[in-house]
Parts: structure tokens; sequence; C-alpha cells
């Protein structure tokens, strides 16, 4: 199939926007600077999952995937990235250009209640999906989740105040 | 036959000038759009080689037209045929941006319909690509007729075959009802949308002023409408997460959904399953942590995930096998029942009972969402959707309640009364006609008005009720659960269950159909 | 040796720690079994085991008074060690214990009262000329006051809640125009968080090093220090890495506030171990802070330098025994540094990451030690504390101790929770930290990025994610379905699905 569009490259682009980019097929070998080092992903009983480079095992986990997103546990620190072809990379900037100056959404309370907790703090980075608040309603801790993947603009829900229903808890710049 | 000849030559230059017509030029008119055309998203659809085009050089240039002009064009504007998608026959239409706007012509409609008519002839699934400008307005009433005779397709093989959109573009107007008759509809974020009534006349109408994306973009048709079950970021990664899902059904309403063997092992005792429930009643947990333990590992693909996501649908495997999974979200709305998670729910049921595939409901609901705002939408009907979904459906259903089963929540969410084959519950599983502090209230209503110290005894007496009644042994020796099991062996029970199910039948009454509640 | 069963009033780390000690001593140890933590590791290394599971007051067992008391006379114990945290430092406990004829671990009831009320304690130093940063002497009663003490002072100053720590009731005050709301501000939250809103004032001093000196004093009076501790690694005054000895101090200075923390140990006629911490500014001028009357979390690193074992001294004084050492016997040899390792989230700001450990390997080479209440299957509680491990490296000096840091992180591996091991990492490699340049506000103002990954890491995760994208998306069979299975479909069904309609 890779053949059909010539995908010859694929990028994974990380959370902050940093590109790495492999040749396909891809191959076991990470070149820097003029040599080749050899990677592997292995697992064993001990440790689990890990990839092996330059004779050091680095603990990983896949903690979630979706489609062509990964979130990824490598040696304890967590990265997130998205896998594009050339062709959805360009994509995305034909898309950014258009839309210009990037919106702004506000997460507003489904139903009034008591702000238990703020899980987020401004300058956060949320993806969709994400909780951002726990809200206690209907004697249970609901979860308000991020609609949009962004950054946290602001933080007006504070924990231990109660809310009324459409009152708005985070104000999220959208990616 | 001499290949100088005459003949040949004109076989070749009719080659040419379809080669032409798709031209790099007209391609990436569409690439600058960040789309793909037609002919790029069938390639990365269908199986290398495999697909075949039928009716390439229809052309419309002898239909009447009304008013304006017409082009001549090879194909109308749609391509369709046939191919194999991961070695299984597969149909599909994908509209043509480039080629007169896609809109849809009378030739255009026929070759849709053909396509239809030929993928329930051979009992296989029809895949539809919408990237149309609309009706063709030249052609007039005879475009009509196209939408129509496309429709009445559609419902034609309703239940007999599976029918999956992939809204690519614009599909506006009367166009967007042939997606919402199919099964599952899938949509590209940003660069597609669907409405019935565009911008443009929405701020003529009611001087209201809102984007394409804001009317009917794929986020709004995720998350508001439910039109759209799947949304992606880009094309190529929509069509490879079409050709996943469709690995899970079946190709039509008689045979079984293909096997995908569980590659990676996963095991059929797991600990982590006790650790997923917290103690505390009140703290939610996420329930695809549980899902997720349970079936093949890695083969969970929920559908409509961003739609009422106090309930959780999806389809996984078993050993391999496709079972479509229902389950309420603890940590959404503390996973109660509203109009827009039963009407999500019951369509879901019953696309896995047309298609003979079995059900598995993870349970942990406190009852409906209540309020004015529901009732006056009629959560009473909407509810019943959920409850004349799931006792119709005659496939196999296994039921595991996972902590919270209250009052008409528990009958609903595919209880044995309602011809549930099996229900487990979990030690933490608490089934009672409602939950403690309701029931204390009531019952106790007299002795907490009399009391000095009414909070204090209410505390205890919704302690004793959680310990005396909202468990699963009452339910257990009354027979209204199978058993209560241990978390960790949930996967061993459900797959021994579902393998006493595999040859269930159940004789459907003789009718045209039910009057389900719409 | 009098005390022959010690029943430890806590639980983690600092219960195993102080049970080895006993278990050398010969000493047998009582332990809690809480229903929070039913199967705690330091469960299976005591001797007994008091079972409180059926237990479900709101107030945990370990700062129930009454019911420790009880606990203790039940199993005949002859002394209870609090370790930290808890009621390690109530008078009101250690007075129980005394008319209960048990033996409390720690000082004596008097030396905790004083050295807990900051301005008895800051009184005491200031009468036995012990430096310390200008302060109000007593709380402050109003704003004016306030401004008037704080011009006396000097600005910039910090207003300090009388009754508690931890940065509550805290608040630093640059400009005398700023101090009336200050003063609001602090001695609200000091009444939210401590019950009593009395403050008081000192000089703040800036960017300070924070340096701490063990106390060793015995029931005959004899007192003693064993050296510094370096603490200044702190988030939000909370201790991250700390370090014997410091690299800030010579022999000279380290004479000059050892005896200042002798002073005002004897001061309280303090026996048992303490610790007395100062801050140090960039002139080499040392303040008295306050006293820790209790045994610390960071320990081990004195414990290493010296070669003293902490808990068996603090058994033997309990005991009645008087020091084996004199001053002049304490030698500091070779370099301890200290990580706490704990179960939080460096990159969403050290944010607690609760949850399950399912697996832990920790590395055992000579120049490790590891002090940990955790093993593979433990829980970690919130209710409770972070910590999973402390882990305590020891070199010849201070740059082997850092090199050898470096190869131990890399070989500890964590499995269940996000940990601060990413951090320590970055910190071993930072060349402020290796020049021993850093004040309290480093972590603050020295840091750009709260934990390490080399570029490398970053580009293997990302190869790692294509690798996945690449076999479940583009590879000939990403899905390798099998139709075969389709057509074995049973008689039974065959025949009634067709036939149905």
């Amino acid at each position: 199939m890779s053949d059909k569009l010539q995908i010859k490259k694929l990028h994974a682009l990380s959370s902050e926007n940093r590109k790495f980019s492999f040749t396909i097929p891809l191959k076991n070998k990470i070149r820097i600077g003029k040599r080749d080092y050899i990677v592997q992903l292995r697992a064993d009983d001990k440790h689990g999952p890990y990839v092996l480079w330059k004779n050091r095992k680095y603990p990983v986990e896949i903690v979630r995937s979706r489609q062509n997103r990964y979130e990824i546990l490598f040696n304890d620190i967590s990265y997130t990235f998205t896998v594009e072809t050339p062709f959805s990379l360009q994509r995305m900037k034909v898309l950014n250009a258009q839309r210009g100056k990037t919106e702004q959404e506000s997460v507003r309370a489904p139903m009034p209640g008591k702000i238990i907790d703020v899980l987020v703090r401004e300058g956060s980075p949320v993806l969709r999906g994400e909780p951002v608040v726990i809200l206690e309603a209907m004697k249970m801790q609901n979860e308000i989740q991020s609609p949009v993947n962004g950054i946290i603009k602001s933080v007006s829900a504070k924990a231990n105040t109660n809310v009324m229903k459409d009152d708005i808890l985070v104000e999220i710049k959208v990616d | 036959m001499d290949l100088s000849g005459k003949s040949y030559k004109a076989f070749l230059e009719r080659q040419e000038a379809l080669k032409k017509q798709y031209s790099r030029k007209q391609a990436e008119k569409q690439h600058s759009k960040g789309k793909l055309t037609a002919i790029e998203r069938i390639s990365l659809l269908f199986d290398k080689n495999t697909f075949e085009e039928i009716d390439a050089f229809v052309t419309p240039a002898n239909q009447p037209v009304e008013f304006g002009k017409v082009e001549r064009t090879y194909g109308d504007g749609v391509i369709v045929g046939h191919g194999k998608i991961n070695g299984r026959l597969v149909f599909a239409y994908a509209q043509d941006f480039t080629v007169m706007g896609g809109s849809l012509g009378f030739i255009h409609a026929r070759k849709i319909a053909k396509i239809q008519e030929m993928a329930l002839k051979m009992g296989s699934p029809i895949i539809g690509m919408m990237d149309s400008g609309g009706a063709r307005i030249q052609e007039g009433v005879a475009s009509l007729a196209g939408y129509a005779s496309i429709f009445h397709n559609c419902i034609s093989s309703s239940g007999i075959i599976p029918q999956i959109a992939v809204i690519m573009g614009p599909c506006a107007g009367g166009a967007v009802y042939s997606p919402a008759l199919m099964d599952f509809t899938f949509m590209v974020n940003h660069t597609s949308y669907m409405f019935v009534t565009g911008p443009n006349v929405v701020k003529e109408v009611l001087n209201e002023d809102v984007t394409f994306d804001q009317l009917g973009g794929a986020e709004v048709h995720a998350q508001k409408s439910g039109v759209a079950q799947m949304i992606y970021d880009d094309e190529e990664n929509t069509i490879l997460a079409l050709k996943k899902f469709l690995a899970y059904l079946p190709s039509n309403n008689v045979e079984n959904s293909p096997v995908v063997a569980d590659e990676k092992s996963t095991p059929d005792v797991n600990e982590k399953l006790r650790d997923i429930v917290p103690d505390d009643p009140n703290k939610p947990y996420d329930v695809k942590d549980v899902i997720h333990l349970v079936v093949d590992k890695n083969s969970f693909f929920e559908t409509a995930e961003l739609f009422a996501p106090s309930i959780v649908t999806g389809f996984a495997r078993l050993k391999g096998k496709t079972i479509g999974v229902v389950a309420n979200q603890p940590k959404v709305l503390a996973g109660v029942l509203d109009i827009d998670s039963s009407t999500k729910g019951a369509r879901f049921i019953r696309f896995c009972d047309a298609f003979n595939i079995p059900i598995l409901t993870f349970e942990d609901v406190p009852g409906f969402l209540p309020g004015v705002d529901q009732e006056h939408r009629g959560i009473i009907k909407n509810g019943a959707k959920l409850l004349f979904a799931y006792s119709e459906a005659t496939v196999p259903r296994i039921t595991i309640i996972l902590r919270k089963a209250y009052g008409g929540a528990f009958i609903v969410m595919n209880s044995k009364s309602l011809g549930g084959d099996f229900s487990f519950a979990w030690p933490t599983a608490e089934i009672a006609v409602m939950g403690p502090d309701g029931a204390v209230a009531i019952l106790y209503r007299r002795e907490l008005a009399e009391s000095k110290n009414p909070a204090e005894m209410k505390n205890e007496l919704v302690k004793k009720y959680r310990d005396k009644i909202a468990n699963p042994f009452i339910a257990d020796e009354l027979g209204y659960i199978d058993e209560v099991i241990d978390p960790a062996v949930t996967r061993k029970k459900i797959i021994s269950a579902f393998a006493a199910l595999s040859n269930k039948w159940v004789k459907v009454p003789a009718r045209k159909h039910g009057n389900i509640p719409l | 040796m009098k005390i022959k069963k010690i029943l430890i009033a806590n639980r983690g780390e600092i219960t195993i720690r102080i049970m080895k000690t006993a278990r050398l001593m010969k000493i047998n140890t009582v332990v809690i079994r809480t229903a929070v933590e039913p199967n705690a590791m330091y469960l299976s290394f005591a001797d007994e085991i008091y079972d409180n599971t059926a237990d479900d007051s709101e107030i945990p067992v370990f700062l129930n008074i009454e019911k420790l008391i009880s606990i203790a006379l039940k199993t005949k114990a002859d002394a209870i060690h609090p370790g930290y945290g808890f009621l390690a430092e109530n008078a009101y406990f250690a007075q129980k214990c005394l008319e209960n004829k048990i033996i409390f671990i720690g000082p004596s009831p008097d030396a905790l009262y004083k050295m807990g009320n900051k301005t008895i304690a800051r009184k005491l130093a200031l009468n036995n000329g012990i430096p310390m940063a200008l302060g109000s002497e007593g709380n402050i009663s109003n704003e004016e006051e306030a401004v008037d003490i704080a011009s006396k002072i000097g600005y910039p100053v910090i207003i300090k809640a009388a009754s508690g720590g931890g940065g509550r009731g805290m608040r630093i005050v640059r400009k005398s125009e700023e101090m009336e709301k200050f003063f609001m501000i602090a001695s609200k939250e000091a009444e939210k968080a401590f019950n009593d809103p009395s403050v008081f004032i000192e000089k703040y001093i800036e960017n300070p090093k924070h340096i701490e000196f063990q106390i060793l004093g015995d029931t005959t009076g004899n007192v003693i220090h064993l050296g510094e501790r370096e603490c200044s690694i702190q988030r939000k005054h909370q201790k991250l890495l700390e370090e014997a000895p410091s690299c800030a101090l010579d022999a000279r200075l380290r004479k000059k506030m050892g005896n200042m923390a002798v002073r005002i140990a004897k001061a309280v006629d303090y026996y048992s171990a303490g610790t007395v911490e100062f801050l140090l500014d960039s002139d080499r001028n040392f303040y008295f802070m306050e006293m820790n009357t209790r045994i610390q979390v960071e320990h081990p690193v004195t414990e290493i330098v010296t070669g003293i074992d902490l808990i068996e001294q603090q058994i033997r004084i309990a005991n009645g025994e008087a020091l084996k050492f004199r001053q002049e016997d304490i030698k500091l040899k070779g370099w301890a540094i200290e990580c706490r390792i704990n179960a939080e989230d460096v990159q969403a700001g050290f944010a607690p990451d609760p949850g399950k450990i399912e697996k832990l390997s920790l590395p055992s080479d000579p120049y490790v030690r590891i002090d940990t209440g955790i093993r593979a299957g433990s829980a970690i509680v919130s209710s409770y504390d972070s910590m999973i491990a402390k882990l305590i490296i020891s070199g010849k000096d201070r740059k082997e101790a850092i090199k050898n840091c470096k190869m131990a992180l890399d070989k500890v591996w964590i499995k269940g929770t996000k940990t601060t091991l990413p951090f320590f990492r970055m910190l071993v490699r930072n060349e402020k930290f290796q020049n021993g340049d850093f004040t309290t506000s480093f972590i603050e103002k020295d840091l750009d990025k709260y934990y390490f990954n080399s570029e490398y890491e970053e580009m293997l995760a990302a190869w790692l994610a294509t690798k996945l994208f690449v076999e479940e998306n583009l590879e000939e069979n990403s899905i390798a379905v099998d139709f075969e299975n389709v057509k074995e479909l049973s008689p039974w069904l065959l025949n009634k699905r067709i036939n149905q309609f």
C-alpha cells in the first residue's frame, strides 16, 4: 500500500511540533551524523517491552494509541506523537494557513455541581478527551473533558466551589 | 488482432483521453486543499491491483439539460467498482470533486445505483466516499430522482449488507440522507461537512452567521448530532481506520464475521481487573480500562467516541471473533442513561443484531438522567429505544454488572428478563430498585423526620442498606444473575459463555417489523 | 538493655528502617496493620503485628494518641518509636508515654514543646547568642506593629505562621507599602491551616543555602553534632535531594556552625537525635531557623559519612546509655547523596501520580543503599505520602558520588506510576549542580526543564511510534484477516439463517 501513494517517508510529530523523519521501509537503524546505530524493540519477562540502543535497555510502554496518535512512555518520560505521511503534513500546512488565527474553546459545566479538583493549570497542553476538571454532581464525581487538542489559556474553576450549568470552567487555545 | 489497426488505435486514444481527464493539474487542485482525488482514495482503500472500475466511460453528454451547460466528461464525476479489501470483496463508489465538482447528475446517480444493486446481489459490503457539490442544477428534476434511487437502494440493503459512508468533502442538501441511511459514517476533520441547509441560507433566513465547520463540520457531527461515528484529522488515516473497521464486519447478514487471530495472546486471567473499580462507590473509573483487559489485546475499536460519552460502544474481538461491546461509562455523568446515550446504544445494538454479532454489555448505571430537559424531550420514548433494541436482539447477549445497577436502568441494560443469555456480576455490584440514598429517604421518611440527628441516622441506614441490599448476592440467590465472579477471570468466563451460545437461534415473530419508538 | 520490644507508630520505609536496626540489636518489634494498606511491605519485617483493620474512624491510628498507648500496653511494648511525621514531635504524646511508663524514643516532652513553638525557639536562640535572622521576637498583633518592626529589621522580611510550616501562612514582603496587605493574607492563611492566625516576622534572606546539622544528645547532658547536610535542592519547601557533607562548608565554618547547633540543643537539655536548621547566605553568614526534634527522612546520608547508625543511637539513648563518642571522634569520610524517588509526574509540574507499582527493579551496587517501603504490588496511597524509595549513593568524594548517582539512576526501573527519576537524571547532569552552585531557589529559578531526556530518547520514542504505525497500517498483513473461518458455519445456524424469512 505504501507505494500506492509512494510513501517513502513518515514523520513523527511531537506534541511540541518537533518533527522526526524516517524513511520507509522502516529499518532497525538510525543515522546520527555519519554512523548508523542499530535500534530494536524487544521484550523480556523481567523488564517487559524495551528498546535496545547503544547497548542500553530503555523501558517503554505504549500508554494509548488512536489511529495515528501514540502516547509513549519512554524511559519514564511521556511523549505524544502523531505519525504523518508527507501528504498529511502538507495538508496540515494548508489548513493552518487557511484557518489563520487559532480559535479558543470554552469548557463549560454540563450541569450544576461542586468542583472537586482542577486538573490543569495555565499553559498545560491537553488532548481532546483528557479530563480537565472533576465535578461532583448526582452524587458522583464526573470528569469534565477537553473537547479539543490545545493549550490551557485560563482556568476559572476553583476547587471546592459550586458552579451552575454552563459556567465557564476552563478556556483552551485550540491547536 | 493487429495492434496497429484502427480499432486498437481508437481503444488506445480513448484510454489517453481518460488519463488526460484525471490530470496532474486536477489532482493538484484537490491537493492544494489538503484533499486526495477520488482515484487516490480508491487506491488507498483497496488491496494492490484488485480494483476493477465499472462504467468509467459513461458520459452525461446526452442527458437533457434544463438550464445552463454540461461539459462532456467521462465517468460523470464518480468512480464506481469493486475490489478486495484485506482479501475480501467490497464494492465502492467515490465521488470525484475534480469532475464537475462531483455534482450528482442522472448518470452519476445511475452508476451509484448500479453498484449498490451489485453489492446487494453479491452479499458484499458497500462503501460510499462522498465529495460532491450536490445535485446538478442543470439536469433539474432528473438529478433529484437520481438521489431518490440511491436512497431507495440504501434502504433495500439496510440490514443485509454493511453500508459505510465516508464524508471527504461537501455533502449537503438532500445528499446527506444517503450517509444517514447507511450503517456507519466516517468524516474527515475540517475538509468535509454535512448539513441540510447551508450557512448562506441560514444567514438569509435567520440572520445567523456561521461557518461551514461550525454548522456541519466533522466535530459537530461527532460530538453534537451523532451523525458521524468516526472522525480523523486527515484522509489517509480515515481510510486506514476504515480498513481496520471493515475487518470486524461480516460481508452480509448470513455469514459470520472474519476472524483475526489474537496474536498478542491475551491472558485469560488478569488480576489487574480487580483493581479498577474503586472502593468508594462515588469515585469514577474508566470502563475502557475494563474493556481493554477483557477483549483481545488492542482489538477494541470504539465507535461514536465523542457522542453521548456516558455510554461506550464499539467492536472488539474475543479469541479472534468479533463481538459488539456496550458499556456505561462511570466517569462521564456518572454513567447515566439519557436521550443521546439511549439512542446511541440502541442503534449499535440493532446493527449487531442485524449482522449476527454477539453483544457484550458492561453495566454500571445509576439510572436515567433526571430533569425537565430530558423529560420534555422524551427520555421516556428514547430510553424505550434501548430497551426495545436489547429485547428484540436474538444474537447471544451477555452482561457483566460491574457496580451500580439500579431500577429501570438495570432492566434496560440487557437484564436476563429481557432475554439476556448470561448475567455475571462482580463482587462490587449493587443491584437494587433504587440507590441507597433514595431508598432510605423513602422507606424511613417518618423516622428521619422525627429523628434528632437525621444526618447521622441517614448515614447509618445508608450503610446498612448498602451492606444488606446493594450487593449482587440476593440477585444471585434469586436467579436474576447467573454468577458472582472474580473480576480476574472475567475474560475466561465470557469466552466460555459465548462458546456455549455459538449456535443460539431464536425464532423471530412473524411480522413485517416491530414498531420501535422513534 | 531495658528495651526489649518496640512499638513502631509509623508505616512505610522508616518503619522498615527502624526494624532493621532493632533486629541487629535483638529487640522485638510490633507494627500496626491498617485497613488502608493491609498488605504493606513493612508488615513482613515485624516480629509481631497488631491488627487494626477493623478500625474505621476518621483519624488514622498513627495520629491517635490514646489508641497508640493502648496498643503499646496491650502488646507489652517497652518503648514507642514514632518515626518522622505523625506524632513524632508531639509533646503531649511524649508526655502520655511517660505517664504510662512507656519509653518514648525521642527527646523530652519539654524539649519537644519548646522547640515546637517557633517563638520560644527563637527566644532561646537569641538568649544563647545563636546567630539568627532578626525578627519580631513574639507574635505580631496587628498591621501597624508589623510595619514598625519590619522597618527596624530592614526589608526584605518574611511573615511566618507561629504554629506551622510548609510554606503556609508565609509571605515575603519587599516593600513597606505591601506589608499591610500581606500581613492580612498570611494570618488568614495561617488560621485556615493551623487554627491559629498568629504570625511573626523575620529578616528574609535571599537565595540562601539550607544547611542542617545532625545532633545527638544523651540523658547525661552530652551533646555532639555529626556534621551537616546540604538540603538546598527543594521545591515549594519540599526537599528532593540531600547531601552530606556540603561543599559550601570548610572545616572552620563547620566547626562554628556545629558549635552553635550543639549550643541551642543544650539550651533545652536535648537528648536523642535532632536536627538544627540554618540558612547560609552568599557571604557565609549563617542564621538559625529552627530545630527538628525527630529523626529525619534524610538521615541516611549522615549515617554513611560518619559510619554511625542513628536509629541505634536513638534506642541506646532512650535506654539511658551515655554516648560512646565525643565530638573529636566524629570524622566525616567520603560523600553521600540521597534522591527521594516519589510517585509524581515531573512533566505535569510534580503532580502526584498515585497508582500501583507493578514492577520495581533497583540497583544493588556496593555504593547504593535503598531505603524503601514499597515493593512490586504495593499501592501508592494518596492519603499518606508519595514516596517510592530513597536512593542513597556514596562515593569517595562529591565528584564520584555524582558519577555513581548517574549510573545508579539509570539502573532503576519502576513500572506503574510516573516518578521523579527523570528529574534526578537531569539534576546530576546539570553543570551548576555539579559545581555546587545552587541555593534554595535553584529549582524555581535556575532550571528551565524539570526532567532529563537526551534528544536521542525523544527520537527513539518517535521511531517507536513510527514503527507501530507501520506495523498497524502499512504492512502487507497489518490485519491478518482469516476468511476461511467464515465458511465454517454450523449447518444448524446456516439453515436457520437462510430459511428465517
